[in-house]
């Protein structure tokens, strides 16, 4: 039996082969699709997930006030120390200290520039990183042990048995390997090479100890709390104690939030969904895509169906049942999935390379890989009960005797349902050509906006030495040809992560105790070579008095609430100054977050670490060549990594700007479906209609009559998705746009301009199909009858 | 073997009721060779639908034997139909995809007869019908003379008490009529009960009685050569 439907539904399809390749392609694409989206959601949701605690495993954020940005990424050093000994539901603790810059590792002749992190003995046994060779409980016998991954191993010793070996810091400490561990996973959140013992921070701190500082935010927290313990009352109690021991008001409104490790990467700290957005309309898109294709398949199959209506009926008269004719047809459904998976099989082999290199990801394609299977298996199901039990039914139910003569009463000539279905699927793509142009819109207008300074024709870099000796380099630099400023900064201006609450003014509100503003260690030339604007004010004059002088922000101003601040004291970090100049707001963090209040000052010992150099886009290479020689002087032992600001601002939207691209593509490819699905129903349509057209035709109707007696019915169709389709794009795009703070506004002309793609797309699909139709000759058409 | 009596069946529309079969009464014992004549629109052939249980009857009452089968539901019509009826069209209706050998083995696939006895019992048959020798060929390949004997091979292939015609020689050339003719009545003479719709008044000289009908009533009932 199962032979027999095998052998039939093989035969069938072989028989129209415009329809089984129709069905075959467009499955394949939508599966390859689905398949490529849902690896990308599987690798995102994939993140952190490999540590066997990582439901218990607890990051720390410290909310300062109630507001967003008021939220810390990090924790003072303490907490985890208090917290291990005075909270009952914490088990265990571990401290990353992770903003480090690189050092020099030297190896009998071989040197390094790599950034270690410091963590606490702790870090194995709360995560399940693999130790290679080590001792998980004492991973540091010593300060002096280091643990190295298996690639550092690798590039540092080549072949040789790294334990025992001892790295050496220029102008540092020897440190000993003690330590192998796996390199750390593609989707794990932390990607460390040198381990180092936390405790060597705690090193020459006697008057200021590393764990009783409770004011300095520097370090990545992680609690171990004990099963079925609540973790907002943790976060209270951690609080509480923080409190005790650091008495001031600005902790008033304190709370720790601590965020699951396993919801680490896709969501922020206070719970909002942050990449779980992008995974949602991935899957969404995904779906959707496997909708279209679903619904292609459907019609082709339910079109088709009054050439199917014959060998049903006389199936049913020698003796099959429902059973059996439903048998059959799901049967010739699952041979099409059969084909579409082999096929999407060979295009995903082929198109992977180039679908990472869009992605950025590093996804495997491998008929190996359980994800593929999983993702293949139930993609298949869903297909299969979606496209292939209707028609299935829909088939297996024909009257015999009716279906005999040709009369099907409901399926073949009514096509409501597949009216439906088409309006269903065009609304869909409609939607997706509207979202991918805003979304562009979107990604471009952030990058046009005015940041409130210069970044183009800017080139940044790590000063290491350079701030040694600042003044001097600064002199000589400004004297080279092709460079127009130079200046220098604690951190890029363009990602500002440093912010404090420690300003006192006069008359500074109960209220405003927890008080955050963004501060910036610069030099004097700063504000002119970015070429900030000032509303009022001189800004730094160039003399020493300069180090009691502030710069603020107009925002800062504002929210601190002074009227004519300019010559207005102020005490930050406990040193009084004068405030002698105001800037227009400028953008200091990427552009989902609002500007926020800022304090510029100078002060050399916060480490300047960022060096600008204006130049112009002619005199480019000779201004960084200038910086080379010097480079080669103060900093011979590191890497000259520079940057361009306008790089590097792109690299902070660089996911954004791979998840459009992804979008466009995915989008592009539903519309690609929907326009395959419609060239089938067309041609089904115009070969129902040969006999009509035949004598339309005899009787004097032109081409263009013809065209139109086909087209109309669809194009209506194409007409009601978009008046579904705006509706649903408007209101889905302003949902979108909402994550910006800055956002374009969606103009009607976007809704129209996909409008007209689609039309313009359908159009091209129909009439082409509807001309073939028509230009037939009329004789033969009636003849066939 | 078959007996109806008052029988209604209507075809509606949204806005017509065509009266097809009008208070039909006939009976056809086993045995019987039985032709159903009348002209086109008559109702013979929703007629024999409904005695081949394709099609519902409105009222009135279906018994085969003696079995009162008007309210059967899909299933079990199709069970009654596939161990005790064969069905032989005008247009053949083979299915194209299938081979002359596979068309034929159909309803025993459906009976779940085992591929062994299929095998045996397609071939006696094809034999039967003399057309043994294209087993392996496709319907669009032979002569309509030769679909027809594939069609008639098909009927008979589960042994059915009762075989239903709708003009089976219709579509076929004269010679290639009086073969498929000269097979019913051998079949009939081997006791299988024939109920055939024709147009031919040659043809309806095979059968033991003529029913005539007009406007979906049996008009007379003759007895035939």
């Amino acid at each position: 039996m199962l032979k027999n439907y095998f052998k039939s539904a093989f035969r069938s399809l072989v028989k129209s082969k415009l329809y089984t390749a129709l069905n075959v392609v467009g499955l394949s694409i939508s599966l390859t699709a689905a398949t490529f989206l849902l690896l990308w959601v599987w690798d995102e949701l994939s993140f952190d997930q490999m540590h066997s605690k990582k439901d218990r495993i607890y990051y720390v954020a410290a909310a300062i006030g109630k507001s967003k940005d008021q939220l810390w990424g990090t924790t003072s050093a303490p907490l985890a120390v208090f917290g291990k000994n005075e909270v009952p539901a914490i088990e265990n603790a571990c401290r990353i200290s992770s903003f480090h810059d690189n050092q020099l590792w030297l190896y009998k002749d071989k040197k390094f520039n790599d950034a270690p992190i410091y963590v606490d003995n702790s870090f194995f046994q709360l995560f399940d990183f693999k130790l290679i060779e080590g001792d998980k409980k004492q991973p540091f016998p010593d300060n002096r042990s280091i643990i190295i991954s298996e690639s550092t191993a690798k590039k540092y010793f080549g072949h040789e048995n790294p334990i025992g070996k001892v790295l050496q810091v220029k102008d540092g400490n020897p440190y000993k390997v003690t330590g192998i561990m796996a390199d750390m996973p593609a989707n794990s959140s932390l990607q460390y090479q040198m381990l180092l013992p936390f405790d060597i921070l705690a090193e020459n701190r006697e008057s200021n100890p590393l764990n009783t500082d409770w004011g300095n935010f520097n370090y990545q927290t992680y609690f171990l709390l004990k099963a079925g313990s609540d973790p907002i009352s943790v976060g209270k109690q951690l609080a509480d104690i923080h409190r005790k021991n650091q008495q001031s008001d600005f902790w008033k409104d304190l709370n720790y939030l601590l965020q699951p490790l396993s919801k680490y990467h896709l969501y922020a700290s206070d719970g909002s969904e942050q990449g779980m957005k992008q995974v949602k309309i991935f899957t969404f898109v995904a779906f959707i895509i496997l909708v279209i294709a679903c619904i292609n398949y459907v019609n082709l199959v339910t079109a088709r169906s009054s050439r199917r209506s014959k060998e049903v009926s006389v199936r049913k008269v020698v003796g099959a049942n429902k059973k059996h004719l439903f048998s059959q047809f799901i049967t010739e459904s699952f041979l099409v999935f059969l084909f579409a998976v082999v096929l999407s099989i060979g295009l995903s082999f082929l198109l992977m390379p180039l679908y990472n290199s869009i992605s950025g990801k590093e996804m495997l394609f491998s008929l190996l890989n359980h994800r593929v299977w999983t993702i293949f298996g139930t993609t298949l199901f869903v297909i299969l009960v979606l496209a292939g039990v209707y028609p299935a039914l829909m088939l297996s139910s024909f009257n015999p005797a009716l279906a005999l003569k040709g009369i099907l009463p409901r399926f073949g000539k009514n096509s409501t349902f597949r009216q439906v279905l088409v309006v269903i699927q065009f609304t869909c793509s409609v939607v997706l050509i509207i979202a991918t142009l805003i979304i562009s819109r979107q990604l471009q207008y952030i990058r046009k906006m005015d940041l409130g300074y210069t970044r183009e024709n800017v080139f940044t870099f790590n000063t290491f030495n350079f701030k040694k000796n600042y003044d001097a380099i600064r002199q000589q630099l400004e004297g080279e040809p092709g460079i127009l400023g130079v200046t220098t900064s604690t951190q890029s201006i363009l990602n500002l992560f440093s912010s404090t609450g420690d300003l006192e003014w006069e008359g500074k509100p109960a209220n405003m105790s927890s008080f955050i503003i963004n501060q910036l260690s610069v030099d004097q030339n700063f504000t002119k070579v970015m070429n900030l604007q000032f509303t009022s004010g001189e800004g730094f004059t160039g003399t020493p008095a300069d180090s009691a002088h502030y710069i603020l922000n107009e925002l800062a101003v504002k929210q601190m609430k002074l009227t004519d601040p300019i010559g207005k004291s102020i005490t930050f970090h406990d040193k009084p100054g004068t405030i002698v100049g105001i800037l227009k707001d400028f953008h200091f963090k990427d552009m989902k977050t609002a500007i926020e209040p800022c304090i510029l000052f100078i002060d050399p010992n916060w480490g300047w670490n960022t060096m600008y150099i204006k130049t112009t886009g002619k005199d480019a290479s000779k201004a960084l060549a200038s910086v080379k020689t010097l480079w080669k002087e103060y900093n011979a032992d590191y890497d000259f990594n520079y940057q361009f600001m306008d790089e590097s601002f792109d690299n902070i939207y660089k996911s954004d700007m791979r998840a459009g691209r992804l979008f466009n593509l995915f989008a592009g490819i539903a519309i690609l479906l929907s326009c395959l699905g419609l060239f089938g129903l067309v041609t089904y349509t115009a070969e129902t209609k040969v006999k009509e057209i035949g004598i339309r035709k005899t009787l004097g109707a032109s081409v263009n009559h013809i065209i139109l007696l086909i087209s109309k019915d669809f194009m209506k169709l194409v007409a009601i998705s978009f008046i579904l389709s705006f509706p649903i794009a408007w209101w889905l795009m302003n949902k979108w746009l909402d994550n910006y703070v800055y956002r374009t506004d969606v103009r009607v002309w976007v809704f129209l301009v996909a409008g007209s793609i689609a039309f313009l797309i359908a159009g091209l699909t129909i009439c082409g199909q509807a001309l073939k139709a028509a230009k037939n000759n009329p004789i033969k058409a009636i003849r066939t009858e | 073997m078959i007996k109806i009596t008052e029988l209604q069946k209507f075809y509606r529309t949204e806005e017509v009721e065509t009266v097809a079969l009008n208070n039909l009464s006939i009976e056809v014992e086993k045995g019987e060779f039985v032709a159903v004549m009348g002209p086109s629109g008559c109702g013979k052939s929703t007629l024999l639908n409904i005695i081949g249980l394709l099609d519902d009857l409105d009222e009135g009452s279906y018994k085969f034997n003696d079995i009162e089968v008007a309210h059967f539901n899909e299933r079990k019509r199709s069970d009654l139909r596939k161990h005790n009826i064969g069905f032989v069209f005008q247009s053949f209706n083979l299915i194209d995809e299938l081979t002359v050998f596979e068309n034929v083995e159909l309803p025993l696939i459906y009976t779940k007869v085992p591929a062994a006895e299929r095998k045996k019992r397609v071939e006696e048959v094809l034999e039967k019908v003399q057309i043994m020798h294209r087993r392996n060929h496709f319907p669009q390949q032979l002569s309509g003379g030769q679909q027809q004997r594939v069609a008639v091979a098909r009927a008979v292939v589960n042994n059915p008490k009762l075989i239903l015609a709708d003009e089976p020689t219709g579509n076929l050339d004269s010679n290639n009529g009086n073969e498929v003719m000269q097979l019913l009545t051998e079949l009939n003479e081997q006791g299988t009960t024939i109920v055939m719709v024709t147009h031919s008044e040659h043809d309806a000289r095979y059968s033991d009685r003529i029913i005539r009908m007009l406007d979906g009533q049996v008009v007379m009932s003759t007895v035939g050569s």
